[in-house]
């Protein structure tokens, strides 16, 4: 890594600010942070410390209330909704709860940012086929989300999010929701993309034992980040 | 995102929920095919009734009658001309000549009397119109007055007659009660002072008309009898008429007023002059209000269809509110999620509107038939008359674009508020939504 590359993200003092109503919640209150390609950060912290909200943020899904937030060198404050759009097409986006479209069968959904991205169908349909065998999922390309299993789910949405090939993964609690023998060839997978493709990864999780499979850990608390260290 | 894939993605959501997508495009359907229905019939029984009146009516042709009998009682369909005027004011035979002297461009001018009465033979009593016309001048203003049998004889004695077609074979299927050549009685109830009086005399069959058809103002009838003027002037001892006929040389717009108006004056407004072009025109007034009137009608179902279609696509873009977090996630612009519900009802709307107009198209042909079948016979003069008006209906190419246009158009417009709300969706807002 060249310190001359463009850091995927890089985040100066920013901050979030929900409103409840009249009540302000500051879920993110000045957070530094940069990401260089080919890393591998697992951000870990309890419940409501703001993972999810840094993550969105990172993700093009929110602008942040203040402070400044290149994803890729992009000020994304100063993108419209079109423009946030087309940059969320670069971003491979695994969240929190698997979020696959129920009536779509597992090749569908993972078409579906490609046919978000104008790709013709068949190109597409190889490329899915494709990426749902590189998860072990070969079986299951025309099965529906509901005739899945929990982590076999969660290899559709990573599938999904690899679509575009994207610059960088993030991953919203990728384990929360499965076994750990599930968890652990899920953590596999995103590992091997990181070595192999040099895919940046950015996984948030509440697991300790698997944060640390990560290059870097980052620990969130009430907003904040306590502490940034290298594995 | 490919306008193709936008479809798909729309025909998927449907698909989803058949049951649910299938009523509302019922109520397009029913929208559609009421329209549909109603247009084609009215339309089909206004050009039934147009390309009657043309057939029956030239435009060259002007018909006076005194105003108070004016058109209702002037006979629409040949039947049952007044008998005299209330107001006291008539018209003559003799006035004839006085009109056609009004101007140059009066060709001539026909008067005739009517009256109600009988035809009999020996295995027939029917009732007729009896009509007093010049045969020679009315066959040159009614081409459709001439014969099938026998001749329309130029200078007539004063027994002789000329038939439609109805009065010799009243049930048209062969059965003839009398020939050219035969004699036949004709019979006036005369009520017009003290006791009433019949009066009959035999007349010989000159001719029998062409089957006509259908309605003519002032022309022949299949269920009329004529016979000379003279012989009406005396058989019904009147010199007073029930109306004229008058041909001009040009049917152009500005010599049909000016005729028209110097007929009014010199009969000092006391007759009305009908000419083609005015009822025709009056005709096509009458049926655009009635179109109109049952357009309106037929659009509330289709306005109830589609706050029915926006109902539906408020509930489904409530239950979908997180699978629009989840697309825009992925990258899709607002303008996509849009056009993903608009494609939505325009799939209803187009699904909807071709089979109403499937539906329509039947209901128009089954209601067509079973109006020909009775209640739209003109039937003048009496029973028997098979002159059956049938009804063909017709879908114009407007209406066809018309209806296909307004279908998806309804759909469409009831969509767009739901359609604008999910597009407007911040993605983790409905990433967050349960
Ligand atoms: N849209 C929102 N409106 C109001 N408050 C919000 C919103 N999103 C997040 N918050 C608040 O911001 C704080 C951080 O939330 P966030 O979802 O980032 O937590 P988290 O670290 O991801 O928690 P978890 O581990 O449970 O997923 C919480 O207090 C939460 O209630
Ligand atoms: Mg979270």
């Amino acid at each position: 890594m060249s310190s001359k590359t463009v850091p995927v993200v890089e985040a100066m003092n920013v901050k979030k600010t929900y409103m409840l109503g009249k009540v302000p919640v500051e879920a993110l209150r000045g957070v530094n942070l940069r990401v260089e390609t080919g890393d591998f950060v697992s951000i870990l912290g309890p419940s409501g410390s703001g993972k999810s909200t840094l993550l969105n943020l990172i993700g093009a899904l929110d602008k942040p209330t203040s402070g400044t937030l290149r994803i890729d060198g992009i000020d994304i404050a100063k993108l419209n909704d079109n423009q946030l759009a087309e940059l969320r097409l670069r971003i491979g986006f695994v969240f929190q709860f698997f979020n696959l479209i129920p009536r779509l069968t597992a090749r569908d959904n993972v078409e579906l940012p490609m046919s978000i991205a104008d790709m013709n169908k068949t190109e597409r349909k190889k490329r899915a086929t494709e990426l749902l065998e590189t998860v072990g999922l070969k079986e299951r390309t025309n099965h529906k989300p509901a005739e899945l299993s929990g982590g076999q789910q969660q290899r559709v949405a990573i599938a999904r999010a690899l679509a575009n090939n994207p610059k960088f993964l993030l991953l919203d609690e990728p384990t929360g929701n499965v076994d750990s023998k599930t968890a652990s060839e899920v953590l596999a997978l995103i590992q091997n993309l990181n070595k192999e493709q040099n895919v940046s990864i950015i996984m948030v999780t509440h697991d300790e034992k698997l944060a640390h499979q990560a290059k870097r850990i980052i620990k969130v608390f009430d907003g904040e980040i306590h502490s940034d260290v290298v594995n | 995102m490919k306008g193709i894939d936008v479809f798909g993605y729309s025909f998927s959501a449907i698909k989803l929920r058949k049951l649910r997508a299938a009523l509302t495009t019922l109520g397009v359907i029913i929208g559609i095919a009421a329209i549909v229905a109603l247009l084609s019939i009215t339309q089909g029984l206004q050009a039934t009734i147009t390309g009657q009146l043309n057939q029956g009516l030239s435009a060259n042709t002007l018909i006076i009658t005194p105003s108070s009998g004016s058109f209702g009682g002037g006979g629409f369909g040949g039947g049952g001309l007044s008998d005299a005027s209330s107001s006291g004011f008539s018209l003559h035979v003799t006035d004839t000549t006085e009109i056609v002297a009004l101007s140059p461009d009066i060709e001539t001018a026909v008067a005739i009397i009517s009256r109600s009465g009988y035809v009999q033979t020996e295995n027939l009593n029917r009732e007729t119109t009896i009509y007093g016309v010049d045969f020679e001048q009315y066959a040159q203003v009614y081409p459709t007055f001439r014969t099938t049998e026998g001749t329309i004889p130029t200078n007539p004695s004063e027994n002789q007659v000329v038939v439609g077609t109805n009065i010799n074979q009243p049930g048209q299927n062969g059965t003839i009660f009398f020939n050219t050549g035969d004699t036949i009685n004709i019979t006036w109830t005369n009520a017009t002072s003290g006791l009433p009086v019949n009066k009959t005399y035999s007349a010989n069959v000159a001719g029998v008309l062409e089957r006509i058809g259908g309605l003519g103002i002032g022309g022949p009838s299949d269920t009329g009898i004529y016979i000379p003027i003279e012989q009406a002037q005396s058989f019904f001892g009147t010199d007073q008429c029930n109306m004229i006929i008058v041909t001009v040389k040009n049917n152009d717009n500005a010599t049909i007023t000016s005729v028209s108006n110097a007929i009014t004056s010199h009969f000092s407004n006391q007759v009305s002059v009908i000419s083609a072009t005015a009822v025709l025109s009056l005709l096509s007034s009458v049926f655009s209000t009635i179109q109109l009137f049952l357009i309106g009608i037929a659009a509330i179902s289709l306005l109830v269809a589609g706050i029915g279609i926006m109902n539906i696509m408020i509930v489904s873009l409530i239950e979908r509110t997180r699978e629009i977090g989840i697309l825009k996630a992925l990258g899709m612009k607002s303008r996509s999620v849009l056009a993903i519900f608009l494609g939505e009802s325009v799939i209803i709307g187009l699904i909807g509107a071709i089979i109403g107009i499937g539906v329509g198209w039947g209901l128009a042909i089954v209601a067509s038939q079973v109006l020909g079948s009775g209640a739209f016979s003109p039937g003048a003069g009496g029973g028997g008359g098979a002159s059956a008006f049938t009804i063909t209906p017709l879908l114009t190419p407007e209406v066809l674009v018309g209806a296909l246009a307004f279908g998806v158009g309804v759909s469409v417009i009831f969509a767009l508020y739901p359609a604008w709300r999910a597009s407007k969706l911040k993605p983790v807002d409905a990433l967050r939504y349960e």
